[in-house]
């Protein structure tokens, strides 16, 4: 073999080596997400939704009037647990925010990209239960995202319901 | 390929991208955050936007706004719909706000100097110690009995905060408030009330005129009030009420609206103000003038013949007499003088002119014509004090007068010649404040910088000028709180008087938000039309609060007669072609400055947003150019991008040439706006600042500074890298641009 075919080869295979790289991290990077991220604190829906029963809009407090639903407040959680179960290592870690004056960084599990324009305020104003999306909030100690939120989904949920333009290019994408 | 090579090739791929994938996992970047509130706005609805009446402060024709406001943050500004200036719509400069205040070279907190002048050497303290150390300074300076010794620069203040500082003054014992902005009017001020007895200016009715004849009024892109022009502009051009209406425009280099005249006449810069009195020479001389006295008119325009003017002005004589007759036979027509003829040294004279022309042809208080306005609601110091000008306030400092001066929102060391010596003024007074929300060139030779409040932070008022014919009151009010640790001018100043006290114990307010609402109450007692337009001043102030401010319905209507007589004008007149500095022979060429669309004065070229605009006439971006005539270009041997070098006898610049068609071949142009030395990273180090090599040359009534006053010559400089969004000007054998005269109209 001589000198320059084996350069030829070198530039190949480097370049064979880093298609394949940017195919690996592409892939991890979009099927291999975390459906279930930690959260800066162990916050249970099971307790508060399902064995309090405390309802969705109780906190999320935007939802019916805005875009966003709104993450609670952290005042809405002192609310309640300047009083209820204090006690709780959990609880104790929220009093040191609210202590600190500084709000808690909870991770993302529903992101949309900017591109999408998304509203929960016309999904709740058209009767669709918060489930329907979320999954069984009530029964998850740690929230997992249920959805796909790819656009095929929403495009199967809008078929389905007849939404009137729902189909059309500018309803979400504008 | 062999097996072997083939095994290679799988085994890199697949190590590849289990490393890849690997990376992946490790680096994968944090889910993004949901960062609550720790207590919640109650007025803030996350995603919902609010919406906030303003004021634009941007210019000074006063624009009402609608800032969008999402979580605390100004998202976007549009204007107000309702707001009788400019009814929803607003400029590419009022549009920049929102990074007025997010800026990144914004001044976040108040400094005191600690280098020497001008290195721009600061230490941060706090709002305490900034009043403390004015108010000691101004107590020592009337100590010692010298209390008339504080100056103050400020733009023309027309709201509540004028009336603030006025009281300030007057209470401390200074009489020595010098209202000054480069393009202020002056000379239109002046010449409005010598000719009419107007203190205000009037409403030019563009609207409702059929033919306008624009003296160098750039109206549809900066002059006066340029967003409610334009859409008055529009509504002429609309053939609806009576036909479409016409404009000429008289101007050496076309501007914007020049390029949306049916005729421009180019006449030679200089001789506007005589082609004007030739124009109404003819009118007298025909028989088509109105009103009284035509002997003394005669008298007054016996020296501009039309034949005479012809060659002074290069506009022929049949030319003048067709303008006469268009002028006077076409119903309503309007004269306009613009910053093109009021921007020589005897700038007056041309508006003069121009007010005779309005008179004789009977446009002076009808509709489509000159409207004189309404008293505003909310009184102010409206006349313009043309004794305080920039000489004399060199002159003052020379003297060792001034021993204090506080700048506010003013740059006058960028926006005067360099042969004015403001800067060794500033730079050599004993105090200096500068009330700035950026370190421009001014701001650099303070000794005590105070980050002022934005438009969009503060609050205030504002009296439209010009007025649009009725009554207009605007309210600023804050639709953020204040992003850095500024303060709003009012609030200095009342903070200085309260911890001064003794004399200027009278202004007690609390805070400026306070004296401005204390005010309006007042007004609404006083005033009958406001009082009758809401059962309690709360309500009335609501209601002013959400639309953003006052104005009662009503129509525009000629409320006054004006009138011209030959007398008061005739001691006004231009005798002879403005003065230019510099023999034709060392300087063959003209220079005519005008404001760039965006940056204005030189106030938007921090804005990247503005620096990006295309200007509308030659596409430029982020820089200066020279216009210079193709024919007068290929004699000189300098193509378009060539750098080249403007001299004049007083200075020399450098600017990229761009070949402009629209140009006398005896005249180059340079826009105004760029050139800065501090001012922020837009806008230093960019571009050439032109008002540095004119001489100072004041006309002698007003005190306006002369922008049209030398003559230059060209030279070229090398390569250069002027950026144009264009791509040619020629339509290049392509035939895409048909022209049809339109009826009645001659083909030339």
């Amino acid at each position: 073999m001589n000198s320059l075919s084996l350069i030829k080869q070198l530039i190949a295979l480097v370049i064979v080596g880093g298609a394949a790289f940017l195919i690996g991290y592409g892939v991890n990077i979009t099927y291999f997400y975390d459906r279930t991220p930690e959260q800066p604190i162990e916050f249970s829906h099971k307790i508060h939704a399902g064995d309090n029963k405390i309802p969705c809009k109780y906190c999320h407090l935007y939802v019916e009037r805005s875009r966003v639903a709104g993450v609670p407040n952290v005042q809405r959680c002192m609310g309640c647990h300047k009083i209820i179960k204090t006690d709780s290592p959990l609880i104790q870690k929220l009093t040191s925010y609210w202590d600190k004056k500084e709000p808690i960084p909870w991770v993302k599990v529903h992101n949309l990209p900017d591109y999408v324009h998304f509203t929960h305020k016309r999904h709740i104003k058209a009767g669709l239960d918060c489930s329907l999306c979320h999954g069984d909030v009530a029964s998850m100690s740690r929230i997992t995202r249920v959805a796909s939120l790819k656009m095929g989904w929403c495009l199967s949920c809008h078929e389905k319901r007849e939404v009137k333009n729902g189909k059309d290019c500018w309803t979400c994408h504008k | 390929m062999k097996r072997r090579d083939f095994l290679k090739f799988i085994g890199v791929g697949a190590a590849g991208g289990a490393a890849g994938f690997i990376i992946g996992k490790v680096s994968k970047p944090p889910g993004a955050k949901l960062i609550p509130y720790v207590v919640p706005d109650e007025n803030i609805i996350p995603g919902v936007a609010n919406y906030y009446s303003s004021l634009c402060t941007l210019c000074s024709a006063g624009c009402g706004i609608h800032a969008r406001v999402m979580e605390g943050r100004v998202k976007k500004i549009e204007g107000n719909p309702l707001h009788p200036v400019n009814k929803g719509r607003l400029c590419a400069l009022g549009q920049a706000m929102p990074q007025v205040t997010y800026n990144p070279d914004r001044i976040k907190g108040p400094l005191k100097r600690r280098g020497a002048k001008g290195t721009g050497d600061y230490v941060d303290i706090t709002w305490e110690e900034a009043i403390t150390i004015i108010s000691k300074n101004l107590s020592d300076i009337a100590k010692s009995g010298s209390a008339d010794g504080l100056y103050l620069l400020t733009p023309p203040q027309r709201g509540n905060l004028g009336a603030l500082i006025d009281s300030f003054l007057t209470a401390y014992g200074s009489s020595n408030h010098y209202q000054y902005e480069l393009f202020g009017q002056r000379n239109l001020y002046f010449a409005n009330h010598a000719a009419m007895g107007l203190a205000n200016a009037p409403h030019y009715d563009i609207e409702n005129a059929k033919y306008v004849l624009s003296f160098g009024a750039d109206f549809t892109s900066t002059w006066m009030s340029p967003v409610h022009y334009s859409a008055a502009y529009g509504e002429m051009r609309q053939a609806g009420k009576g036909g479409r209406g016409a404009l000429v425009q008289v101007e050496p280099r076309l501007s914007l609206t020049g390029a949306n005249a049916d005729e421009w006449v180019p006449a030679k810069p200089g001789t506007e103000a005589i082609l004007a009195l030739a124009i109404a020479h003819a009118v007298v001389e025909k028989g088509w003038a109105k009103g009284g006295d035509l002997d003394g008119w005669r008298h007054v325009l016996a020296g501009y013949k039309p034949s005479v003017a012809a060659d002074l002005t290069d506009v022929s004589e049949e030319r003048i007499y067709a303008i006469a007759r268009a002028f006077t036979h076409t119903r309503p027509s309007l004269a306009i003088g613009g910053d093109g003829v009021s921007s020589y040294q005897d700038g007056v004279s041309g508006l003069m002119a121009v007010n005779i022309l309005n008179h004789l042809a009977g446009n002076n208080g009808a509709t489509g014509g000159v409207i004189p306005n309404p008293e505003p609601a909310i009184k102010r110091d409206s006349a313009v004090d043309f004794k305080r000008r920039i000489s004399t306030l060199a002159a003052d400092a020379a003297k060792g007068k001034v021993k204090a001066l506080i700048i506010y929102n003013s740059n006058p060391v960028f926006t005067t010649p360099v042969a004015a010596k403001l800067a060794s003024v500033i730079r050599d007074a004993p105090f200096v404040v500068s009330m700035s929300s950026f370190l421009d060139e001014t701001a650099v030779y303070a000794d005590l910088i105070l980050p002022m409040h934005t438009g969009l932070e503060d609050w205030g008022d504002d009296a439209p000028e010009p007025g649009v014919g009725t009554r207009v009151m605007t309210i600023m009010q804050p639709a953020i709180t204040p992003y850095y640790n500024s303060k709003g001018a009012g609030d200095v100043f009342l903070g200085v008087a309260k911890q001064m006290g003794g004399r200027l114990s009278g202004l007690k307010a609390n805070s400026f938000a306070e004296y401005l609402k204390d005010a309006w109450r007042t007004a609404y007692s006083k005033d009958r039309q406001m009082s009758a337009s809401a059962l309690t001043f709360d309500e009335f102030w609501e209601g002013a609060l959400k639309r953003g401010g006052w104005w009662p319905k009503a129509t525009v209507e000629a409320r006054r007669q004006v009138t011209v007589s030959a007398r008061s004008v005739s001691a006004h007149l231009a005798q002879m072609p403005a003065r230019f500095e510099g023999k034709d022979t060392d300087y063959p060429f003209y220079l005519m400055l005008y404001p760039h669309s965006a940056h204005r004065d030189g106030r938007g070229a921090n804005l990247p947003w503005l620096q990006e605009l295309p200007d509308p006439m030659t596409s430029v971006v982020w820089g200066t150019w020279v216009e210079v005539n193709p024919k007068t270009a290929a004699r000189l041997g300098l193509k378009e991008g060539d750098m080249a070098a403007i001299e004049s006898p007083s200075g020399k610049i450098t600017a990229p040439v761009y070949l402009y068609p629209g140009i006398r071949p005896d005249t180059v142009a340079v826009p105004i706006g760029q050139g800065h030395t501090q001012y922020g990273r837009y806008a230093a180090r960019r571009g050439a600042n032109p008002i540095e090599m004119l001489p100072h040359s004041e006309d002698a009534r007003t005190g306006a500074i002369a922008l049209n006053s030398t003559r230059v010559k060209l030279s070229g400089a090398g390569p250069s890298n002027m950026v144009k969004m264009e791509g040619s000007t020629k339509e290049l054998g392509r035939e895409i641009i048909q022209t049809a005269p339109p009826d009645g109209r001659s083909e030339s």
